[in-house]
């Protein structure tokens, strides 16, 4: 039976610390900051975005948004525009895998995705002299000019199911695979499982009444489901969703 | 037979096609492909045996529990450890790529002298001098460890003092510290049974105390809920971390929270809220709203919060005692859910901001805050793991670093049962290092070493037969068969808690109402940091990212 992988991060438990930033970057082999990246030349698969309901003074609040690919099951947007098949759903996970050995670096992956979640890779990777011991085995570091995002910590997938085949199992055992970013999180609020899967905890979170997904109007079914109480929070994604569907249709 | 040009476009377009059908094109198609992957300059991760241990991490004074992965012999990844009493698998954002710390390139990698390379011999001799020429001291800036054992003893017999550096958590309990007379290292924190936590300006959200312990609590007692089990109340005058997912924000003028205390304690007082007995603050529910900037109302509302969830405790982000008198008046000194004293007893230490006459040598150990200037103009002697720059220490001495020294982890200062820990030495120091306790061992080599002080407190604790061991699962240190293997279960990374405090211990009298107008500056979120430089990955959060503000004097 196929899988279909995904997150449902409940927001109004997420304290923008940025522990899944920094815990998917390490798990990874994403490099440190070159000298002259930004926010928008960096590279942070999963990245953690501050919003606001727009008051100020005491009336303000304030929520934090983990950002990653966000696994598009439905006329996934990369994936059609991608001339070298370098990014591919796979039909057994659902997962969005992205290929840097096939990327050419045309970035039309990047102008495609709704979500911002991709990027480039702008200079060659680089750690200081030494810290390269430090690095996963299990990963390969990706060269300069190829487009990276969150592949779901591919590493951990595949320990999932060496570990599985050893035991003669065909099917692996949830507790063996989690993303490196849900298993950092120190408020729980990134939870990850079998979104197809109705005995996986994930399964009522993202059929909760106050889950919702960014740009769910677009329909291309994202795997990554938030939640939040708070009025102003999903008022906020439906209004983007509001803004990209008039900017998309002119 | 002739061959002509027909025939050989025939042949060549014949050869391209079946060139196509082999595997050829495609077989180096991949190798391409495989080989731009890694050209000699792309980096490669060191392969070897990969391993899982468990550690505790040594990096701040929290001792969360982590485990390990180690490739050949390196650390390559570091994750919570679920099993951990305190923290229960959390960790601060910086831990996740603090292995990277071991290759920084600020790592200290050699004796430095006046901003000179100079030798261990060289520094040892000095040291010695200075030992016989006058009085010295040793500042350390976590006690009750092994190593802090070593320095103690060196100092008593070489006519020293020993002394400690307090961290805010640690400062925040000074005042009951001072109301008590029991030591600050004594008293703690009880969160896990208190139903109602204000805070004034405490980040605890964010990396206070053990992170992770409070972060874990809210989560599963509150976590966004519109009516949680524990309510947070934040006091704060921006809108901070801790503040966004506070069960109530309450945005105070800086510098007021004193005021605001005491138009608490007032209201508390006057509409019989509480029913301890003490002095009360003179400041008016008024004129508290004057200076603060909220309403009587907002003031008596906070008020009423605070006792109808109850136990409620009060946690300031320093030592100002106006604040902390609120715990006295609400009763939450000495009771479940407050402010506790610890079943131990321990010595009270010197605070290293009060040093007792002329020194001619100071020796800070490099648990001790980069940013730590010692008060006096003695030859210092700095251990470092790595070197922070704009520091006037006389020596720098390269320590070694998280991951590669043996040492014990005792309680974190806000914890509110004792814990003990063993971090052992999984990664290879560099041949230069050296910790301050080898040092003063090669001094003395009449001083105790460190393993044998652990093996020694390790026995302690299992003749006591009390507490409980957190390892793959909980066992009780009763059930224990002896103290080696008491001692082997936390040299692979369990952790032990003992019993929760007892009622009554602590009792705090006031003799009037402390009314101390300061301003709690909330500090940077890697305040309690205690390396001078962060992680390389850390840059994903402020560099590549616009998630929190660069940290002020900490290069990445």
């Amino acid at each position: 039976m196929s899988a279909r992988y995904g997150f449902v991060i409940d927001l109004d438990r997420c304290t923008g610390c940025g522990a899944c930033t920094v815990a998917c970057a390490a798990e990874n082999n994403v490099p440190p900051a070159q000298a002259r990246a930004t926010p928008r030349t960096g590279l942070t698969p999963m990245l953690v975005r501050k919003v606001s309901n727009g008051m100020e003074g005491t009336a303000r609040r304030e929520a934090f948004i983990p950002i990653a690919c966000m696994h598009c099951g439905n006329e996934t947007p990369c994936v059609s525009v991608c001339p070298q098949q370098a990014v591919e759903v796979d039909k057994a996970t659902g997962i969005v895998v992205q290929m840097p050995q096939r990327c050419l670096g045309c970035r039309y992956c990047m102008t495609a995705c709704p979500y911002h979640a991709r990027y480039f890779n702008w200079w060659d990777p680089a750690w200081p002299v030494g810290m390269e011991k430090s690095l996963n085995p299990g990963v390969a570091v990706r060269m300069r000019g190829v487009v990276e995002k969150c592949n779901m910590c591919p590493a951990r997938l595949h320990s999932a199911q060496e570990k599985a085949a050893a035991a003669g199992r065909k099917e692996i055992d949830p507790a063996d695979y989690i993303p490196a970013c849900a298993e950092a999180c120190p408020t729980g609020a990134i939870l990850f499982g079998n979104l197809a899967d109705e005995k996986d905890p994930v399964f009522p979170a993202a059929h909760s009444s106050d889950a919702f997904r960014l740009l769910a109007r677009l329909g291309t079914e994202p795997k990554v489901y938030y939640k939040s109480q708070q009025a102003w929070v999903k008022a906020l994604a439906e209004r983007d969703s509001d803004r990209a569907t008039e900017a998309r249709h002119g | 037979m002739k061959v002509n040009r027909r025939d050989m476009l025939i042949g060549g377009a014949g050869a391209l096609a079946g060139l196509v059908l082999t595997p050829v094109p495609w077989k180096l198609l991949s190798d391409v492909s495989i080989w731009t992957q890694n050209f000699p300059w792309i980096p490669q991760p060191a392969h070897g045996p990969v391993e899982t241990k468990y550690s505790v991490c040594t990096l701040c004074e929290g001792g969360c529990g982590m485990r390990v992965r180690m490739a050949a012999n390196y650390p390559v990844g570091v994750a919570g450890v679920g099993s951990h009493p305190l923290t229960r698998g959390a960790l601060c954002p910086l831990a996740f790529a603090a292995h990277q710390l071991n290759w920084h390139p600020r790592r200290l990698r050699e004796v430095r002298h006046a901003g000179r390379a100079a030798s261990w011999t060289e520094a040892q001799a000095a040291f010695q001098k200075a030992c016989g020429e006058g009085p010295i001291a040793i500042v350390d800036g976590r006690p009750g460890r092994a190593a802090s054992s070593v320095f103690e003893a060196f100092t008593r017999k070489r006519r020293g003092s020993y002394q400690i550096v307090l961290s805010a958590e640690s400062q925040a309990l000074a005042p009951y510290a001072n109301w008590s007379g029991v030591p600050v290292a004594s008293l703690g924190f009880d969160l896990e049974n208190a139903r109602t936590v204000v805070s004034f300006g405490a980040p605890v959200l964010d990396g206070w105390g053990t992170p992770g312990r409070f972060t874990r609590l809210w989560s599963e007692r509150a976590g966004g809920a519109a009516d949680p089990q524990l309510r947070l109340i934040q006091i704060e005058p921006t809108l901070s971390r801790t503040a966004a997912r506070a069960w109530q924000w309450v945005p105070v003028r800086e510098g007021s929270e004193a005021a605001l205390a005491a138009g608490v304690a007032r209201v508390l007082w006057e509409e019989r809220l509480v029913t301890s007995q003490g002095p009360l603050p003179q400041l008016p529910p008024a004129e508290a709203a004057a200076q603060t900037g909220l309403t009587p109302e907002a003031i008596r509302e906070l008020a009423q919060r605070m006792v109808e969830n109850r136990p409620a405790v009060v946690i300031a982000a320093d030592g100002n005692p106006a604040i902390a008198a609120l715990n006295v008046l609400l009763g939450a000194v000495g009771t479940p859910g407050g402010i506790v004293k610890k079943r131990k007893d321990v010595p009270s230490r010197v605070p290293a901001d009060s040093v007792p006459g002329p020194l001619r040598a100071v020796l800070v150990d490099s648990t001790v805050p980069w940013e730590f200037a010692a008060p006096t103009d003695a030859e210092v002697f700095r251990f470092a793991a790595w070197d922070g720059g704009g520091n006037s220490a006389g020596w720098l001495l390269p320590a070694p670093v998280f991951l590669e020294e043996l040492t014990d982890v005792p309680t974190p200062p806000t914890s509110a049962r004792e814990t003990y820990a063993v971090a052992l030495n999984l990664a290879e120091p560099p041949r230069e290092v050296r910790s301050a306790a080898q040092f003063l061992l090669q001094i003395d080599p009449t001083l105790p070493a460190v393993e044998k002080l652990i093996h020694a407190r390790c026995e302690e604790i299992y003749r006591a037969r009390q507490g409980t061991v957190y390892g793959e699962h909980p066992t009780a240190v009763a059930k224990l068969d002896s103290a080696q293997h008491f001692e082997e279960q936390l040299r692979q990374g369990a952790v032990w808690m003992g019993e929760p405090p007892g009622p009554g211990k602590l009792r705090c009298e006031l003799k009037e109402w402390p009314m101390e107008n300061r301003v709690a500056h909330a500090g940077s979120w890697a305040t309690a940091w205690v390396p001078p430089v962060f992680p390389a990955l850390a840059t994903k959060l402020y560099q590549e990212s616009n998630l929190r503000e660069p940290p002020a004097g900490r290069q990445a």
